[in-house]
């Protein structure tokens, strides 16, 4: 089962690629557009990365430590952009931030355009892995002892000292897997990404677009060479992930 | 309503208390929590002085935690308030207060080592490096864990991890320590060792504690007094002996050890119980003629005789048939019926009189008596023996239910 499904896919990108040479396979990669689609990529998911990271802590923290009037509803709003199709994410933010849009057409006259650029991008980036961090980090808060934070007050340490000295270090693991699953799903984000960015050679295009990008003009060399680059990465991420629990949860 | 402490009417010493001219270095006054409409303390009231430990006893749901983390600043009593060295401390947030909590769990921060964990408190005060490793280093030797230093909670065994707990606390030297159930979490042989080293270790420091338990063997231990708690007020308060011995009321005579509550009147000076009666000098006008009382008495306070002629100190209560013998190692426990008729001692100074109880009924509640080995030896029993009781040491309560928490004089023959 496993291998018509996985397995054989992923090998044929590595054998095609591969498959004309190192060299034909290098320069593939070091084409100007490709290293920009490649390194826009990264930037973007860096940033989508660090906001919903900070965000998803701040959040689990408010979730997990107050109750109010709510709560349960915000939780559930803060996690549906998992169920959201990327498309209609990616449309949605058309419609909000697009030229005639619902707050674009108030910023088109001052010059402003959010949409078909790399903020964008990092903006629909967000939008779809809004919960992964958050996700993640939750859970650790619920099950965290409270009596831990409780004998950091009656010590004498302030809230914030609390968290930065006790709380925070408990965390680490979570927030370092929180933000590893965020940025590997950003990186590879193409159903939102191909329409808030317009798809720009060497502006706004990131790399799943330049994947398909050269794949509908024929080059299917240039395509795979990128396709390759992200399988690694991809990769490098997931064992990252399967090995960090451990060493960074021991006590 | 404070409770009365009861008056030692027995032979026990009372420990010298910690001089208390000056002012306590804990006090509770007047507190009283809710939680919604449920009321889960009631008016509770007590000092704790300096270099003092005081036990809070209760059953779980007594709310003995909630005083503690009322006295923490981690709970707002309702009413009331908490003065620590005189200092009003209840509207302070708990860093400022500068209590010591044990919590059961330690919470020790699992991310810090042994070292880490202690200097803590002086870290986020922001003392000097110098002073805070120095700190950490003499409390380190108190503890005896200085060879763990660069350990972290979990490579701890639990009775380490309480020590660590404790010299965390202390390297901020706290107005007071508050012990959270300090035991539970550990094996029986463990918590006897345990609990020694601490009193121990308190003794040294002299820092006074609170201490919470539902252990009433750890309560008399680690006590100089302890607070009977019961439902959300305090019962009884006083040395281990006194609670012990003088049982305010019949919940505080249950709770800590075992004891037999037989239910009797008070006819002409003399507590009758059933067909049984003793004379009783009682030293408490509010005990009076016909009034309905029990009669309280532990099972090692009963000698078990072939004849009425009890040796001095004691009081034949009655007679009894053997019903159960059960050998439990330092001791060995009898079940008794006692007699319905005929089996009362024979008094000389009074004449006898009968209750309102009916025979049956009270015939219905054996007696348990425990005799030390030499007794076991001199005096063999067996089952279906007839004996007399009698006590060296009894209580008696009014039989009012809980309406009167206040302890009443009791009556011991040996002080006769």
């Amino acid at each position: 089962m496993m291998m018509p499904l996985v397995f054989l896919p992923l090998a044929s990108i590595f054998i095609f690629g591969t498959s004309s040479g190192l060299g034909n396979f290098w320069s593939a990669l070091m084409a100007p557009e490709a290293v920009f689609a490649l390194k826009l990529s990264m930037v973007t998911s860096f940033w989508a990365t660090t906001f919903n990271v900070l965000f998803g802590l701040f959040a689990a923290y408010v979730l997990s430590r107050y109750n109010f009037l709510g709560r349960n509803a915000l939780i559930v709003t803060i996690s549906l952009p998992t169920a959201i199709p990327t498309a209609v994410a990616g449309f949605a933010l058309l419609l909000l931030w697009g030229p005639y849009g619902t707050l674009g057409r108030f910023l088109r006259p001052q010059g402003i355009q959010v949409m078909f650029t790399a903020g964008a991008i990092v903006l629909a980036n967000i939008f779809v892995t809004f919960p992964l961090a958050f996700g993640v980090i939750k859970p650790v808060f619920d099950t965290m002892s409270r009596s831990l934070e409780e004998a950091s007050a009656t010590i004498g340490a302030t809230r914030w000292q609390t968290f930065w000295h006790v709380t925070l270090p408990s965390l680490r693991g979570a927030i370092v897997s929180g933000a590893l699953l965020t940025f590997a799903r950003a990186v590879g984000e193409f159903g939102s990404t191909i329409l808030v960015s317009g798809n720009l050679a060497g502006r706004t295009q990131t790399a799943p677009l330049y994947i398909f990008a050269k794949f509908n003009e024929g080059q299917i060399e240039a395509a795979n060479a990128i396709a390759i680059v992200l399988a690694l990465f991809s990769f490098l991420i997931f064992s990252v992930l399967f090995f960090a629990r451990d060493w960074l949860d021991v006590d | 309503m404070k409770a009365q402490v009861a008056r030692i009417m027995d032979d026990s010493i009372t420990p010298p208390l910690p001089a208390t001219v000056s002012q306590p270095a804990a006090s509770v006054v007047g507190v009283s929590k809710r939680f919604g409409k449920t009321s889960v303390l009631e008016n509770i009231s007590f000092d704790v002085a300096e270099g003092e430990a005081l036990v809070l006893l209760g059953a779980s749901g007594s709310g003995k935690t909630t005083i503690l983390r009322i006295i923490a600043g981690l709970e707002q009593p309702y009413t009331g308030k908490i003065m620590l060295h005189g200092r009003e401390v209840t509207e302070l947030p708990a860093r400022e207060r500068g209590v010591g909590v044990i919590f059961q769990s330690y919470a020790l921060f699992p991310k810090m080592t042994v070292e880490k964990n202690i200097g803590y408190g002086l870290r986020i005060r922001r003392r000097r490096r110098k002073e805070i490793r120095n700190t950490v280093n003499e409390l380190l030797s108190l503890v005896q864990l200085e060879e763990h230093r660069k350990k972290y909670p979990s490579q701890l065994s639990g009775g380490q991890q309480q020590r660590v707990a404790i010299a965390r606390t202390l390297a901020y030297k706290p107005e007071v320590l508050l012990f959270d159930e300090p035991f539970g979490a550990l094996d029986a042989q463990t918590r006897v060792h345990l609990r020694r080293e601490i009193r121990a270790l308190l003794k040294k420091v002299n820092v006074p504690a609170i201490f919470i338990t539902h252990d009433q063997e750890e309560a008399l231990e680690l006590g100089d007094r302890i607070a009977v708690i019961n439902v959300g007020h305090i019962e009884q308060i006083g040395t281990p002996r006194e609670v012990y011995n003088n049982p305010a009321t019949e919940y505080v005579a249950t709770f800590l050890g075992a004891a037999n509550i037989l239910e009797g009147t008070i006819t002409h000076g003399h507590v009758v119980v059933g067909s049984a009666q003793m004379p009783a000098r009682l030293l408490d006008d509010r005990f009076h003629d016909g009034q309905a009382i029990k009669l309280i008495f532990r099972p090692e306070d009963v000698l078990l005789n072939k004849t009425q002629e009890f040796p001095v100190g004691h009081v034949c209560l009655s007679s009894g048939v053997v019903e159960e013998i059960s050998f439990v190692g330092a001791y060995e426990r009898l079940r008794i019926r006692l007699e319905a008729s005929g089996g009362a001692c024979e008094t000389t100074d009074q004449p006898y009189y009968l209750t309102t109880e009916t025979p049956e009924r009270q015939n219905a509640k054996p007696v348990i008596a425990t005799r030390p080995k030499p007794e076991t030896n001199a005096f063999r029993l067996h089952a279906g023996d007839r004996v007399f009781l009698g006590l060296s040491s009894f209580t008696i309560l009014p039989n009012d239910a809980r309406t009167s928490a206040t302890s009443h004089p009791i009556i011991t023959p040996s002080k006769q």
